[in-house]
């Protein structure tokens, strides 16, 4: 599964993107979404897919990241997320919402193809009531609503388009033992590759061991949230510190499991290196092993 | 291997898509990019932050939306420095597509809390332009500027 994975990831990134392996891509852009209600969500959707489309450039097959908000347990059998307007959204609205994107995406496509993504966050996941089992849950059904997009892309016809999950996954924000357990969940359905959005915060900067990270996390616990089973890293980078903390996880897992590698990177305007530079400084460290996927809010 | 197949199958398609430029059949239809407005409200623990960690230890935060832009600040300490004040400003043009992050510095004031903000239904366009009152933890209250990015003294 794993193999498979990443061997998709790999024909859909440098199989389409030849020139781009040694030099810093051109960033494409992410939402936060702000909802004032669920079924603002699809039409704000829509108007993102479209704008993804026509900003693209170039031939190959980019990432299209839409943050829906912190994962949670809204009733006894439903999950979804709480976005950043504090509005509360189920998976159901949530695939309505991507189901748009992707008509977006379709209907002002211009070139290239994208690989739509179910993001959320680890946000205070236990402060908000749930468990380890809850968290699992939410992974579960996340990768579910994935492959439900991708049933809709394929029935439509839309063949520039895929779909997989995302997830912006911060110690500092809940600790290892639960926010693991939305990479488990994913796992186990077995649909979504599961992209890490988040951050090694609090990680050494320097060496390849199991050193202490914010909030009871260890490197070996980031490493497990970015790599394990369909899990890839696509970490923030906003500073050179936090490439060098990357550079650390990479070097312990590879020391132990092996075989890491970064989906790319994911930076942001307005702190710290440009988006180029962050892309650029990551694969100094780790060259060869960075693909050329530069995600940006606030490009 | 279902999921390899399956990806293999798409990667093909994708390829074959770009590989000979292809556009998507029938003309873009466009969709209303305006959406229902958001009061300006306080924005408190419970609601999800986008903002990393690495770059704002997060205080509180304040939101408004007049359905055609948005504008969101988070108020709190650099992430890599506890001690300079930080804020960050995102903006969502919903018609033109865009979306910016900015970072404010405060200078060594320590974390930073939105003190008082214009909240309501009446100012969700006004307010975006207008200026927001952030606490240190120590000192004198300043003024964030939203029409110009700037903080200063009150």
């Amino acid at each position: 599964m794993r193999i498979a994975a990443l061997a998709a990831a790999l024909l859909g990134g440098l199989a389409l993107f030849p020139a781009a392996v040694s030099a810093s891509p051109s960033p494409v852009v992410a939402w936060y979404a702000y909802g004032s209600s669920p079924a603002e969500l699809a039409s704000y959707a829509y108007a993102r897919g479209c704008d993804f489309a026509r900003n693209q450039t170039g031939a190959g097959s980019r990432l299209m990241l839409l943050d829906f908000g912190a994962a949670r347990k809204l009733s006894s059998s439903t999950w979804g997320t709480i976005d950043f307007s504090n509005t509360t959204v189920s998976n159901a609205d949530i695939l309505t919402a991507l189901k748009g994107a992707a008509d977006g995406y379709h209907n002002c496509h211009l070139r290239g193809s994208a690989d739509l993504l179910y993001g959320n966050s680890n946000y205070h996941l236990s402060g908000s009531g749930m468990s380890t089992t809850d968290a699992w849950y939410a992974g579960y059904h996340q990768s579910e609503r994935a492959e439900d997009l991708s049933a809709y892309q394929a029935a439509k016809g839309y063949g520039t388009e895929t779909a997989d999950a995302a997830s912006d996954l911060e110690p500092s924000w809940d600790g290892p033992l639960i926010t693991k357990q939305l990479v488990n969940g994913d796992q186990a359905q077995g649909w979504a590759l599961y992209y890490d959005f988040g951050s090694a915060d609090g990680c050494p900067q320097s060496g390849s061991s199991d050193g202490a990270c914010n909030n009871g996390w260890h490197v070996s616990d980031v490493g497990y949230v970015s790599f394990h089973g369909l899990a890839l890293p696509l970490p923030e980078i906003y500073y050179a510190a936090n490439a060098n903390q990357w550079t650390v996880v990479r070097k312990w897992w590879n020391g132990n499991p092996g075989g890491y590698d970064f989906a790319g990177v994911t930076t942001a305007t307005g702190a710290g290196l440009t988006p180029a530079a962050a892309w650029n400084t990551l694969s100094s460290l780790n060259s060869g092993l960075v693909d050329p996927e530069l995600v940006c809010f606030g490009c | 291997m279902l999921r390899l197949l399956t990806c293999l199958g798409a990667v093909c398609v994708l390829a074959a898509g770009a590989g000979f430029g292809l556009a998507a059949s029938g003309s873009p239809s466009e969709r209303a990019a305006v959406s229902q407005p958001i009061p300006a409200r306080m924005l408190g623990p419970d609601v999800p932050v986008p903002i990393s960690p690495a770059i704002l230890r997060v205080r509180n935060g304040w939101l408004v939306s007049d359905g055609r832009t948005l504008v969101a600040v988070y108020a709190g300490a650099a992430g890599n420095d506890s001690s300079v004040g930080r804020l960050v400003i995102v903006r969502q043009d919903l018609v033109a597509g865009t979306q910016t992050v900015r970072t404010v510095d405060a200078g060594p004031t320590g974390a930073l809390a939105i003190a008082a903000a214009p909240l309501g239904t009446t100012v969700e366009t006004s307010a975006q332009a207008g200026s927001i009152l952030v606490k240190p933890a120590v000192g004198r209250a300043l003024r964030l500027d939203l029409g110009t990015g700037r903080v200063g003294s009150r």
